[in-house]
């Protein structure tokens, strides 16, 4: 049957094509056949404050990032300065998706891979306590993104200037109490990948991730790798080139001409030593070691990052819960092109958008984590299955699905 | 025997697929049902002898037109599942413009090398026994049909606007605000969170079986610019009738 070739448990449709001849591998094509929406050209025309909305539906999986780096870079474009108060409520945000949105890859659509079963069901027969605790932790994440964004999937209410409508300093005290009650959950997610298999394989490679000069990743800064990049997000285009493959319609990125990778093993390897007190003393007390070239260790990174991330939640709200208050939102000063970046859980997001004076869309330009890794999903492959040449083809198969799932591959995102 | 269900994604962002996963009831449903194709869920799955599918999304490529077909084939019940298989969802903005164009926006050079088709809903395409709306689906709408379905009963439409929700949530009203809201002539049933999160209502859910057009069109131009109401239903559920009428408007 044709259809079931496309790699299962990953979010879009997309399917690794690989050929080996005389022991040789001779090609490695990675097919995303995800239908184009065609976003950036069907937002020209619409009012600024549509867009945030309107851009969540690139993915449901992780709608608040698109939603946030679009009004950052509406913000830019239309000359719109916002208060530490809506950027705390972002990095918020953020943070709590990261929780949902880790927990849903980790055990639903990356566990089975190390732990040999077939898929959510199995698991739950099989893992119950596992699924319960991804179920818990998923909730709280989602809950909080409902109390600041009005709804889990594609927020309602975060628009340029900052939030249609505030939340309240008793929310604040709840999300507090709701993400003390996953934080154990948070550290057992981290002892359960930690004690997993990994496939031996290592692969140096350029990180990519984002540098506020303060904060773990997560919202605004710089473009920043471990080859010595460091550059204005506003300048991208210099550096992040965009590259037609036939056989594809998600576009494939590169640096200098070949592969990065962004995403959580980015985050850590970059940026290990501004994690939250908990998860840099669970990290220092283990025997996982970053940074890593093992591109598996990619789920490694997500698992240690949840509690870096709850951490942070509860860090704001407990700030917020003693400070929050109504505030005006700024309106447009001036027109012309921005650009937006944060971190989604696949890795660094970028969007711009030219708007005129009257606040309408004239440009869009959007680029994706997904679309980022494409080209290093690519290399890592073939030297993946040139190293494990002599196993079986089934075998290879299945090395080469999981080491696409460990990048946590968001194909509707990458075509959008 | 368990009910043998399928849950199938065409193009589009599977916010309703997680949003079945944020269903309170998740661990619930994964006991009384079996899965017999979730490719978002799990590795084996079988391409007949379905009693429910649950399709989401749209056919975008000749692939997945071809692909509903089989599903059709293969299912007692299909169910379309969120505004972009009940009504052609965000991307059927697209039929509105100029296709051609918009592909050379975003791929340039290359843009003949990609197919995309007119979106429709995918009722147009097969036979659709239910609709659960929404843009995304509500877990509570999800679980109330499956619950049916195991119970043996049809499932039935919420029958009120979004207005009713708006109210038992005690929000004050954003037509009244003067700002656009679709609520008088939407499907209710999704606990009214935008107007409740201080936002108008968009209209996610799909036009009433008999809104009130003309009253709600006369309200929206003493508020708005017939391009910016033209674009409104542009958004989520532009092809199905009423809301198609203006959504074909001239801008
Ligand atoms: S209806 Fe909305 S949430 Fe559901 S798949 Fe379509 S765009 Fe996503
Ligand atoms: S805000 Fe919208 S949905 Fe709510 S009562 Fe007013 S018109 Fe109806
Ligand atoms: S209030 Fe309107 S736009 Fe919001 S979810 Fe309900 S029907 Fe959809």
């Amino acid at each position: 049957m044709i259809y079931d070739e496309f790699v299962t448990q990953i979010e879009g449709h997309g399917r690794i094509h690989f050929e080996i001849v005389n022991d040789k591998v001779v090609e490695v094509r990675l097919e995303i056949h995800e239908g184009s929406r065609f976003f950036e050209s069907f937002l020209r025309g619409r009012r600024a404050d549509e867009v945030p909305q309107m851009v969540s539906r690139i993915c449901g999986v992780c709608p608040v990032p698109h939603n946030h780096c679009a009004v950052q870079a509406l913000e830019d474009a239309m000359g719109i300065e916002v208060s530490e108060q809506t950027r705390m409520l972002r990095r918020l945000t953020l943070s709590a998706e990261m929780i949902h949105d880790h927990a849903l890859h980790l055990y639903i659509l990356a566990s089975p891979d190390y732990l040999g079963v077939n898929g959510i069901t199995d698991l739950y027969s099989k893992f119950p306590d596992l699924v319960k605790r991804c179920i818990k932790m998923r909730s709280v994440g989602n809950r909080a993104i409902e109390i600041v964004g009005g709804r889990a999937v594609h927020p309602i209410n975060s628009i340029p200037g900052g939030f249609a409508k505030l939340p309240t300093r008793a929310d604040m005290r709840r999300i507090v109490k709701d993400f003390k009650s996953i934080m154990n959950d948070c550290i057992e997610t981290f002892n359960t990948f930690a004690n997993l298999k990994y496939p031996e394989f290592e692969r140096a490679t350029e990180y990519l991730a984002i540098d506020d000069g303060k904060h773990f990743p997560v919202y605004a800064g710089r473009l920043v790798s471990n080859r010595g990049l460091n550059a204005d997000v506003r300048a991208y285009r210099n550096y992040i080139k965009e590259v037609f493959k036939p056989y594809s319609n998600s576009k494939f990125c590169v640096i200098d001409g070949h592969g990065f990778h962004v995403g959580a093993i980015a985050r850590i390897n970059l940026f290990k030593d501004r994690l939250n007190p908990i998860a840099k003393d669970l990290l220092e007390s283990s025997q996982v070691k970053f940074p890593s070239d093992n591109p598996f260790h990619n789920n490694l990174a997500q698992a240690l990052e949840m509690v870096h991330y709850a951490e942070e939640v509860i860090r704001i709200a407990e700030e917020l819960a003693v400070k929050l208050k109504d505030e005006e939102r700024p309106k447009q000063t001036k027109d012309g092109t921005g650009v937006g970046v944060v971190e989604a859980p696949r890795g660094v997001l970028i969007h711009e958008y030219t708007v005129d004076k009257n606040g309408i869309i004239r440009g869009a330009n959007l680029i994706i984590p997904t679309g980022m890794n494409t080209t290093n999903i690519e290399e890592d492959l073939y030297a993946l299955l040139s190293m494990n040449i002599d196993k079986p083809k089934e075998e290879l198969k299945k090395l080469a699905e999981q080491l696409f799932r460990a990048y946590d591959p968001c194909l509707s995102c990458s075509t959008h | 025997m368990k009910p043998r269900i399928a849950i199938f994604d065409l193009t589009d962002c599977e916010g309703c697929e997680v949003q079945i996963l944020n269903s309170k009831f998740i661990d619930k449903i994964l006991e009384n049902v079996e899965f017999l194709n979730f490719r978002l869920g799990q590795k084996i799955n079988r391409w007949e002898g379905f009693d429910v599918a649950f399709i989401e999304g749209v056919a975008l490529t000749s692939h997945e037109l071809e692909l509903l077909k089989k599903i059709r084939e293969h299912s007692k019940f299909v169910v379309a599942l969120g505004s972009c298989a009940c009504f052609g969802g965000i991307a059927a903005i697209n039929n509105f413009m100029d296709l051609e164009e918009a592909k050379k926006y975003v791929y340039g050079e290359n843009a003949d090398k990609i197919e995309s088709l007119y979106v429709k809903p995918i009722s147009e395409i097969i036979k659709v026994d239910f609709m659960i709306r929404g843009c995304p689906i509500v877990p509570e709408d999800f679980e109330r049909v499956v619950s049916d379905i195991l119970a043996g009963r049809i499932p039935r439409e919420h029958t009120r606007p979004v207005c009713m929700d708006c109210k038992s949530r005690g929000n004050p009203c954003q037509l009244l605000k003067g700002n656009v809201c679709l609520g008088p002539v939407s499907y209710g049933g999704c606990n009214a969170p935008c107007p409740s999160a201080g936002m108008p209502c968009d209209g996610c859910r799909g036009p009433l079986e008999m809104p009130e057009m003309i009253a709600e069109l006369e309200l929206l131009k003493k508020v708005a610019q017939q391009d910016d109401i033209i674009r409104l239903f542009r958004r989520y559920a532009p092809m199905v009738t009423p809301f198609k009428e203006v959504a074909g408007g001239k801008l």
